[in-house]
């Protein structure tokens, strides 16, 4: 069993049994008058922590532990308050416009982590199949340079086939221009690559022996292309889960804020 | 651990670091300057480079000098100093970072600003900040004029003081709060179901405590009673009875009353079973002969005599109608005294109303041979109290036996409506009734007092009962002595009332908490 598996096995352990206490506390305690307030309590110490992960990466300069460790904890402290989170409802459904807010965003931000860490375990080992080692603040200058070269060979000087012009400019030139094809390459689907490599090869059947030749480097850049958005739309995936888990995590600290305020002004004990 | 190996077209000269907000704009292109943005996204390729100028000794003007990185350009400076080799400028391009940044900006803006507005307004604030539909005792036009009544405001404000509040006054309401927000040490040490200071908003309508036990602790109001849950309250939970019902240690102020746990299990016996009590009223009636007696005449309508006709709901259906003499007994029960005139019969309600009307009879006799248009009148009256003197002795005599006969026989005849056997002759008020003897003075009958409900401390709905037969609970056809209380035992209650019979066996099934007299000012 290596490091990475040892570890995996100590936090599900540790997590099992956190969560077991804690169903136990619940069931013990849940009677008591102000064990609302007591778990909503213990919840907002566990999204403190959480949310500390973040501060911990923009302070990459304080010795504050390793990042890794921090993700760790992150993690399995993220599973844990969400069961944290069910306890302190009381597994009822919210109730009035500003629960559900709060519970929804809840739900947003636990449910983006827990997405992004399924990328995060999932994606990488796809990355390594396809599309080489491409760095994705460089993938639009790769894409841009091998465009060049499509076009070059389809319309340069040296280019004297008005069929791969003309495929060229109907098919390539839209494919080559940008990034294509995010939703298939996230579902790992080659369909539309193929359907394109096809049509090169067919355009090839046609051609003459100098063209074919061109067609064969054509349908190479196609899949280098293709690997490049691949890339790309892995890598975006990646990043883009977090365009909802850091700024919701805002929201819900404010919202969280505004309900301590509330369940104390309103409660049986405010004047 | 080694470090891994760079990317192929790795070039570390030219890496743009993701943790910039903005890239140039002709990264895309692979031609990104050398400069790039500035913080503000800025475009910074204006030149190649800042030429320097070199003034040699003896020389005025000098020479500007190329500063290019990697070598000066063939161009060099233009004469005024500026850059000769100027580069294309370009739209930069935010990062995935900056765009990130940004819509965190944008969430935390857009909550502020949407708390502050639906905050600073109470109509939406209200709306927006309540956990759940207020009862219908505590919201709509009949609570605001109580609200009014009692110098509340109709709004959250009468139970909460925070209710009517702007935002600094709900910060302020939250920070004196008992216990308060950061007082983590007596919140845990809180007591279940100890009063609270919310407790005083409730007792400005509902004045003092009424509790169904002068001893019983001072529990929170908000204990048993749940508001937010919908347009009623939602009910108190045997839970709720529990707390004291089911607890030793706070049973112990009651003596008499078991540790009660759930009602099919340890609820006790009902009273009137374990102390054999006994109907006190001195009214005699034989539910048994009324019920399965051979000698009961059919009713007017050809029906047997049954439960219903005696034994009517009220209108709510909820508890029975008094029985009362003249709906239910005179059918059978004319008080016809007089064998051969059936128009005669006597009044109910009073001994001296019999009395006074005994001591009338050559009256009576009179105007019934006016009704009747007898021939001779005077000759009609003599010859009735000829026949009564005949059949029962002096007037004395007659009194005597109308007042305080018991004899249950008498010839077969037909009496009022009724056709079938029956006894014909009135045996007595005395047969139904206590009467007592009153020296110089009409004979006594004690009025009957015929509870309407035995069991005073529970509620019962018999609308709620319609599908079982009256048998089923009330023996009544086996109770031969008006002294019997035909209730049934707990154990025909807890037959259905339990969770093997499936039928609700809460504590608030049949019992109240408050006292009674509990009213809403």
């Amino acid at each position: 069993m290596n490091r990475f598996r040892r570890q995996i096995l100590a936090g599900c352990l540790g997590l099992t049994a956190a969560t077991a206490g804690a169903l136990w506390l619940h069931l013990s305690y849940r009677a008591r008058p102000d064990y609302a307030f007591l778990s909503g309590w213990v919840l907002l110490a566990g999204m403190f922590v959480l949310a500390l992960y973040n501060v911990r990466k923009k302070l990459p300069f304080l010795p504050l532990g390793k990042s890794e460790t921090w993700l760790q904890i992150h993690i399995y402290l993220g599973f844990f308050t969400t069961f944290l989170f069910l306890f302190h409802l009381n597994f009822r459904l919210p109730r009035g416009l500003f629960e559900i807010t709060l519970a929804g965003l809840f739900v947003l931000v636990s449910g983006s982590g827990f997405l992004g860490l399924f990328f995060s375990r999932v994606l990488p080992r796809r990355l390594a199949t396809r599309g080489g080692e491409a760095i994705f603040e460089k993938i639009p200058a790769q894409r841009h340079a091998l465009r060049m070269e499509a076009e070059t060979l389809a319309l340069g000087r040296d280019a004297n086939s008005p069929v791969i012009a003309e495929f060229y400019v109907k098919r390539l030139a839209v494919f080559l221009a940008g990034p294509r094809n995010f939703w298939p390459h996230l579902m790992e689907s080659c369909r539309p690559v193929g359907g394109l490599l096809a049509e090169l090869a067919d355009l090839r059947r046609v051609a003459t022996e100098g063209d074919r030749e061109r067609i064969d480097q054509l349908a190479r850049l196609v899949r280098q292309k293709d690997g490049l958005d691949y890339q790309r739309a892995l890598q975006l995936t990646l990043r883009l889960w977090l365009f909802v888990h850091i700024p919701l995590t805002y929201g819900l600290m404010i919202f969280t804020v505004l309900h301590i305020v509330l369940v104390y002004a309103f409660s049986g004990g405010a004047q | 651990m080694s470090e891994p190996p760079p990317a192929p077209d790795f070039d570390a000269q030219n890496y743009a670091r993701p943790n910039q907000n903005w890239i140039c704009g002709h990264a895309g292109e692979g031609g990104q300057c050398r400069l790039g943005p500035d913080a503000r996204g800025r475009c910074g390729a204006a030149s190649e480079c800042q030429p320097r100028l070199e003034t040699k000794p003896g020389e005025t003007k000098g020479r500007w000098h190329c500063t290019r990185p990697g070598g000066a350009c063939e161009s060099g400076p233009l004469p005024d100093g500026r850059c000769g080799g100027s580069l294309p400028s370009c739209a930069p391009v935010p990062t995935l970072r900056w765009l990130r940044g940004r819509m965190t900006f944008a969430v935390i803006a857009i909550s502020c600003a949407a708390l502050l507005i639906v905050l600073g307004h109470p109509p939406y604030r209200n709306g927006f900040i309540n956990p759940g539909e207020i009862s219908q005792a505590h919201s709509g036009a009949v609570f605001a004029l109580r609200a009014a009544t009692n110098q509340l405001p109709a709004s959250c404000g009468s139970c909460h003081g925070a209710g009517n509040a702007g935002p600094g006054g709900l910060v302020n309401a939250a920070w004196h709060a008992e216990p308060g927000i950061f007082d983590l040490e007596k919140m845990a040490g809180a007591t279940v179901g100890e009063p609270m200071a919310m407790d005083a908003a409730c007792l400005k309508c509902h004045g003092g405590r009424n509790l169904h036990q002068v001893d019983a602790p001072p529990i929170a109001c908000v204990f048993c009673h749940t508001e937010h849950a919908g347009l009623n309250m939602a009910p108190t939970t045997d839970a709720n009875c529990n707390f004291c019902h089911g607890d030793a240690a706070k049973m112990m102020v009651s003596p008499t009353t078991p540790v009660i746990h759930h009602f099919a299990d340890d609820h006790p016996q009902f009273r009137f079973i374990t102390e054999r009590r006994r109907d006190p009223d001195t009214l005699q009636f034989n539910h048994q002969l009324h019920l399965t007696g051979a000698t009961i005449p059919r009713l007017p309508g050809g029906g047997k005599l049954d439960c219903e006709y005696c034994h009517q709901p009220d209108a709510a259906g909820a508890y029975m109608q008094p029985v009362a003499f003249e709906k239910n007994c005179r059918v059978c029960h004319s008080l016809q005294f007089d064998p051969q005139t059936p128009e005669l019969t006597l009044p109910h309600g009073s001994g001296e109303f019999v009395s006074a009307f005994l001591r009338s009879l050559p009256n009576q006799y009179l105007q019934l041979a006016q009704k009747r248009s007898a021939p001779d009148p005077t000759g009609f009256v003599e010859n009735k109290l000829a026949g009564l003197r005949a059949q029962f002795g002096s007037g004395e005599d007659l009194e005597q036996r109308i007042f305080f006969s018991t004899a249950t026989f008498g010839p077969a005849a037909n009496i009022g409506t009724l056709a079938g056997a029956t006894r014909a002759i009135f045996p007595g008020c005395a047969l139904c009734h206590e009467v007592k003897h009153m020296a110089g003075a009409a004979p006594e009958i004690t009025p009957p007092v015929i509870p309407g409900r035995w069991l005073t401390r529970a509620k019962f709905n018999h609308a709620k009962h319609l599908g079982i037969s009256c048998a089923q609970c009330h023996a009544a056809s086996q109770s031969q002595s008006s002294a019997d209380i035909i209730l049934p035992p707990k154990e025909t209650c807890a037959a259905c009332h339990s969770p093997r019979g499936g039928v609700a066996n809460s504590c608030a099934e049949c019992h109240h908490y408050h006292q009674p007299q509990m009213a809403v000012k």
